[in-house]
């Protein structure tokens, strides 16, 4: 066989192992690991093994530029997997763009973005915030708080957040934002104005190492779960274990996969995943997109013959793949993928409950401004059909 | 398309402009500091505040993005206030939001290519420049209109207090201006004035 046809392909990864945001990238990172293995021990694709060069990017959105080009330029890497906070997607696209290299990314976003150089395995705003949001408003009331990390994710899902408020009558009470490096203390006192404003449930858009300074606060001021529930979708099972499970007990979320899920496919995959990397580990929704996304490039490879990205930006939209959510597809017209939103309650174990779902994948909307909420979410129609259109395969 | 004979003032004058580039110093900034070179503009980098902005400045190219959006310049929206061109990132409801109340004529996207500055640069200045012509036409617009209803009320007093005809009650404030080397809407204010003391 000619060695140009059994060199490995190679995936570049931009995750953070360290800083703010590393908890969460780090199962990123393992998840395209496991996926990688489990490609190459099937043979890997047109007889290549995977090889993987990963970067350390230490959660600081100005390493990325550099490092981006560290990968395309010094390790010879056209496939890029990584990016959490947009502000780092931000950085590494025109590298992406000027390179002709593919960007993955796996992380739910604030949506308003497309480049034919990007992929966007993880929810955009009609996928989670908007079914979240109108879950909430319809099961718990219309006063709410709003407390987020001060970055541009946040003033997004508050703006969405903050139509539907309006539309169902309701009040915004507080609308608050913290720096990514805030303490507990500027927890607490935003914790004793919430209290204060005693509001029907808590938005929370807070990322990263702050989540468990907020449920610390929340508890030491006697704001619980119980009367007063914290809904964040930017918070999961790897998060979970961050903040402790005695205080995030009860808090919702909105994600396209929940470690919990019992079908097959996500009972074998997590298994798999936790002797490979140890039974504590903890799977959520961007491990799974991380995970996912990595088997969507090899179908993409295996389907074009090439992992050439213009050739891979071709046959990426219409692939689908048997995820540990349901089956996921990639949309032909925005590089985004359909998904199947669920709202999950924080059990006593740090597992999520489902309690209400969409019954058929959404389609990503990244540029839509005016939201129309999902019938699902709502208190009455909880678990019929939905609304949204079923696609194919 | 209307193929110029001319090269418009706004581009012969770019390379004297002074440019005021608002921006964090990133990818975006270089790009745009680097296509300014070449146009052979002045320019210079401020962030993140700026309290006056330096005299002179013909132009200012600000980052508009979600980290801006609590940013106050007190120098936004006066009447000197110089044209802004908005470097948009993260192109979402809020910052296009933030970029309307800006009241630009053209903005620059980010990720920045040297492309499409100079043409936002010429747009702006223009429009800009015909913006000021137009505010200026509307002033004295408004002042010659009031004037026309002065001089139509004393030429009505005059017929009036002189049983003469509209063209005569004219002629007659128009040589009595003359003779005082006055304006004529001065003669018709004094007219107007009078009549208003005269019918108390």
């Amino acid at each position: 066989m000619p060695i140009s046809t059994t060199k490995p392909i190679k995936i570049g990864t931009l995750y953070s192992t360290t800083g703010v945001t590393a908890l969460v990238e780090r199962t990123q990172l393992q998840a395209i690991q496991f996926a990688i293995e489990e490609i190459n021990a099937a043979g890997g694709v047109l007889g290549r093994e995977f090889s993987l060069v990963s970067l350390d990017s230490a959660s600081t959105p100005a390493n990325y530029p550099g490092l981006a080009e560290r990968l395309i330029l010094e390790h010879g890497v056209r496939l890029i997997m990584g990016c959490y906070m947009s502000s780092t997607r931000k950085a590494v696209l025109p590298i992406a763009e000027r390179h002709n290299t593919l960007l993955f990314y796996a992380t739910p976003y604030e949506g308003f973005e497309y480049s034919r150089n990007v992929f966007y395995a993880g929810a955009a705003p009609n996928q989670n915030i908007l079914p979240l949001a109108s879950y909430m408003l319809s099961h718990y009331g219309t006063r709410v708080a709003m407390v987020g990390s001060d970055y541009v994710c946040p003033y997004e899902s508050n703006r969405i957040m903050s139509e539907l408020i309006g539309e169902h009558g309701g009040k915004k009470v507080q609308e608050t934002y913290l720096p990514l490096e805030a303490n507990l203390a500027d927890f607490n006192t935003v914790a004793k104005q919430l209290k204060a404003l005693n509001p029907d449930f808590i938005f929370s858009t807070v990322v990263g190492a702050g989540n468990a300074h907020l449920h610390r606060a929340l508890s030491d001021v006697g704001l619980h779960s119980t009367n007063t529930p914290v809904a964040s979708h930017m918070c999961n099972e790897t998060d979970i274990a961050s903040i402790g499970v005695h205080l995030a007990e009860g808090l919702i979320t909105c994600a396209s996969y929940f470690q919990s899920l019992g079908n097959a496919e996500n009972q074998k995959v997590v298994a798999g995943y936790q002797a490979r990397f140890g039974r504590h580990e903890n799977t959520n929704v961007c491990w799974e997109a991380a995970y996912f996304q990595t088997h969507l490039i090899a179908k993409a490879i295996a389907i074009s013959g090439s992992e050439d990205p213009t050739l891979l930006a071709q046959s990426l939209p219409g692939t689908y793949f048997d995820a540990p959510q349901g089956r996921v597809k990639i949309d032909e017209q925005n590089n985004h993928t359909y998904l199947l939103p669920r709202i999950g309650r924080c059990n006593s174990v740090g597992q999520f409950d489902v309690v209400a779902s969409s019954s058929e994948l959404v389609r990503a909307d990244p540029f839509v401004v005016a939201h129309t909420a999902p019938l699902w979410t709502r208190a009455k129609h909880a678990r019929i059909e939905g609304q949204e259109k079923r696609v194919g395969q | 398309m209307i193929k110029p004979d001319i090269t418009l003032s706004v581009l012969k004058d770019i390379r004297e402009l002074s440019v005021v580039i608002l921006h964090p110093q990133d990818q975006d900034c270089e790009e745009i500091s680097a296509q300014l070179r070449r146009l052979g503009c002045n320019y210079q980098v401020i962030w993140p505040t700026l309290e006056i902005l330096p005299s002179g400045t013909d132009l200012v190219l600000l980052a508009v993005r979600p980290e801006t959006l609590s940013m106050k310049y007190p120098w936004l929206g006066q009447p000197s206030t110089p044209p802004l061109i908005p470097v948009v990132t993260f192109e979402n409801p809020l910052t296009v939001t933030a970029v309307l109340q800006l009241d630009a004529f053209a903005t620059i996207a980010s990720p920045v290519r040297s492309a499409g500055l100079l043409t936002a640069i010429a747009v702006t200045l223009s429009q800009h420049r015909a913006k000021r012509m137009l505010e200026r036409y509307l002033v004295r617009l408004e002042q010659k209109h009031s004037h026309v209803q002065l001089i139509e009320r004393a030429t009505q007093i005059v017929m009036a207090s002189r049983g003469v005809d509209q063209p005569s009650a004219y002629k007659m404030m128009r040589s009595q201006a003359m003779a005082k080397r006055e304006s004529i809407e001065s003669i018709a204010r004094e007219i107007v004035k009078a009549n208003e003391v005269l019918t108390f």
